[in-house]
């Protein structure tokens, strides 16, 4: 079967861009995740100066396209060939893999910030009051009763944001990154074998149905507590 | 009776006032709590009742007035919140027990127990833990403690948090209105803790409907009208010949 070979020369390649679409993805999303509890403290809490930037910036990623965003920065930081390597910066813009991550980061990050302060401001405000009473520090409370409620309540919209940033990832082969994408159309382009956008569209898929099982699996360890009365 | 020095007061508040916008919600309440007081704060619900609870472990910022506690004192006035640190350290020695329980849900109901004593007082586990079963056999549900919260009867939560309160080893303990969330068959067994802690010396300041409760196991009521102590002293005085008109008619009417 014609698929089939063409699969098994394709294939070697196809998993070398799963892989760097994995890093982008994954980079891309932990970064965020990292930069995103405190963020969204200060949007849904912080001084207003705080709060007004940051909704600028949210504003800024959820209006504009990602594919401008990705340009922007990989091109746009051509033109600033000059100052970039005076500061030693140079190195890191003139990677298109650097740049996708960059502007996946920033870009997940905001809905990510967005997502968080959801949950923040969905804390039972009597669990809070509980941990005031007992004496508890402000990082405390954070720590052991704000965060993992507004985890749990952000967990399966954190999720969705995930998946569409790693879809959104294939954007990053338009900047010549090597991505599952990027090496489809490579082998496109040489081969014009069309069943390879097919075989691309599995691996895709693939990494979609892995990460939904892993993150349900989370999903329902972190509800626990919410099991049916009489339930141990 | 044995002479009265601050030192002697567990906790001592002092002409405490609130206004939330232009409303006055207290118009300057003082009270004292000794060693072994069991403290009942009656009244019509918007007569503060709550409020002034909460303003005694800062749950509410009163506008002016003074709280002192475990030798500490925060002096309050328009505008300032206070040092956050000694508030912190203040609350550490009243426990606190809610209408709506307020147990974390997220955490099992020994892990609930443990939590103050771990994270506040930063005691060992293993000890927190001997503490915490204990506690919990004390209200009778050392055989739930691997449960959480939505697991158990409203009545149960609420011993769950009682044991929680207690776990911090408190001066005080303060109620607010413990057993109003609760079914009618549940009351009871949340009052017999809490009358089971009253016998053993507990200091307790207790905002509540329950008129049996203050009535029986109170050493003194307080009775707030309008954001003010219409009425206060021991119980079997105030019920038996109230000297406020206002008192006389609440208690006619609860009957």
């Amino acid at each position: 079967m014609a698929f089939l070979d063409t699969l098994a020369t394709n294939l070697p390649k196809l998993l070398d861009g799963t892989a760097t679409t994995l890093a982008l993805t994954g980079l891309g999303a932990a970064i965020a995740a990292a930069a995103s509890p405190g963020l969204a403290l200060l949007r849904a809490n912080g001084p207003l100066p705080a709060q007004l930037a940051l909704r600028a910036y949210i504003s800024f990623v959820r209006g504009t396209p990602l594919l401008a965003q990705l340009f922007l920065v990989f091109y746009g930081s051509g033109q600033f060939r000059a100052e970039l390597t005076t500061l030693g910066l140079w190195g890191f813009f003139r990677d298109p893999f650097n740049c996708a991550v960059l502007v996946f980061a920033v870009n997940s990050c905001a809905y990510q910030t967005e997502i968080l302060r959801g949950g923040i401001q969905a804390v039972p405000l009597g669990e809070v009051e509980a941990a005031r009473a007992v004496g508890m520090s402000r990082p405390t409370i954070l720590r052991r009763v704000v965060f993992p409620h507004a985890y749990r309540i952000a967990w399966p919209a954190l999720g969705n944001e995930i998946i569409l940033l790693m879809k959104a990832s294939a954007l990053a082969s338009i900047v010549t990154v090597f991505d599952l994408m990027g090496r489809t159309r490579q082998i496109f382009s040489r081969s014009f074998e069309f069943s390879v956008y097919f075989q691309a569209a599995v691996l895709y898929l693939i990494i979609t149905a892995c990460f939904v099982y892993l993150w349900r699996f989370a999903e329902r360890r972190l509800s626990r507590h919410m099991a049916a009365p009489g339930r141990a | 009776m044995q002479p009265q020095t601050p030192q002697d007061l567990v906790v001592h508040a002092q002409d405490i006032r609130k206004s939330f916008g232009t409303h006055e919600v207290l118009k300057g309440i003082s009270l004292q709590a000794r060693n072994h007081d069991v403290i009942s704060i009656l009244g019509a619900s918007g007569s503060g009742k709550s409020t002034f609870l909460r303003c005694l472990n800062f749950l509410e910022i009163p506008s002016s007035g003074s709280v002192a506690v475990h030798g500490e004192t925060i002096a309050f006035s328009n505008g300032r919140i206070g040092d956050q640190r000694q508030i912190e350290r203040m609350r550490q020695h009243l426990g606190m027990v809610f209408q709506q329980f307020n147990l974390w849900t997220h955490r099992t109901v020994l892990e609930n127990v443990m939590e103050g004593p771990v994270q506040v007082k930063q005691k060992p586990k293993a000890e927190a833990r001997d503490q915490a079963e204990a506690l919990l056999a004390r209200v009778g549900l050392a055989e739930r403690m691997h449960h959480y919260p939505s697991q158990l009867s409203g009545g149960q939560q609420q011993r769950v948090a009682i044991a929680r309160a207690l776990a911090m080893e408190p001066d005080a303990i303060l109620f607010d209105e413990p057993t109003s969330a609760l079914d009618p068959e549940l009351v009871g067994e949340v009052l017999k803790v809490m009358q089971d802690l009253a016998a053993e010396g507990r200091t307790m300041i207790v905002v509540t409907h329950e008129m049996a409760f203050a009535r029986e196991v109170s050493t003194e009521v307080v009775f707030l009208h309008q954001g003010l102590v219409a009425e206060q002293g021991p119980p079997e005085k105030l019920f038996n010949n109230p000297e406020s008109e206002v008192f006389a008619r609440f208690i006619s009417k609860i009957r």
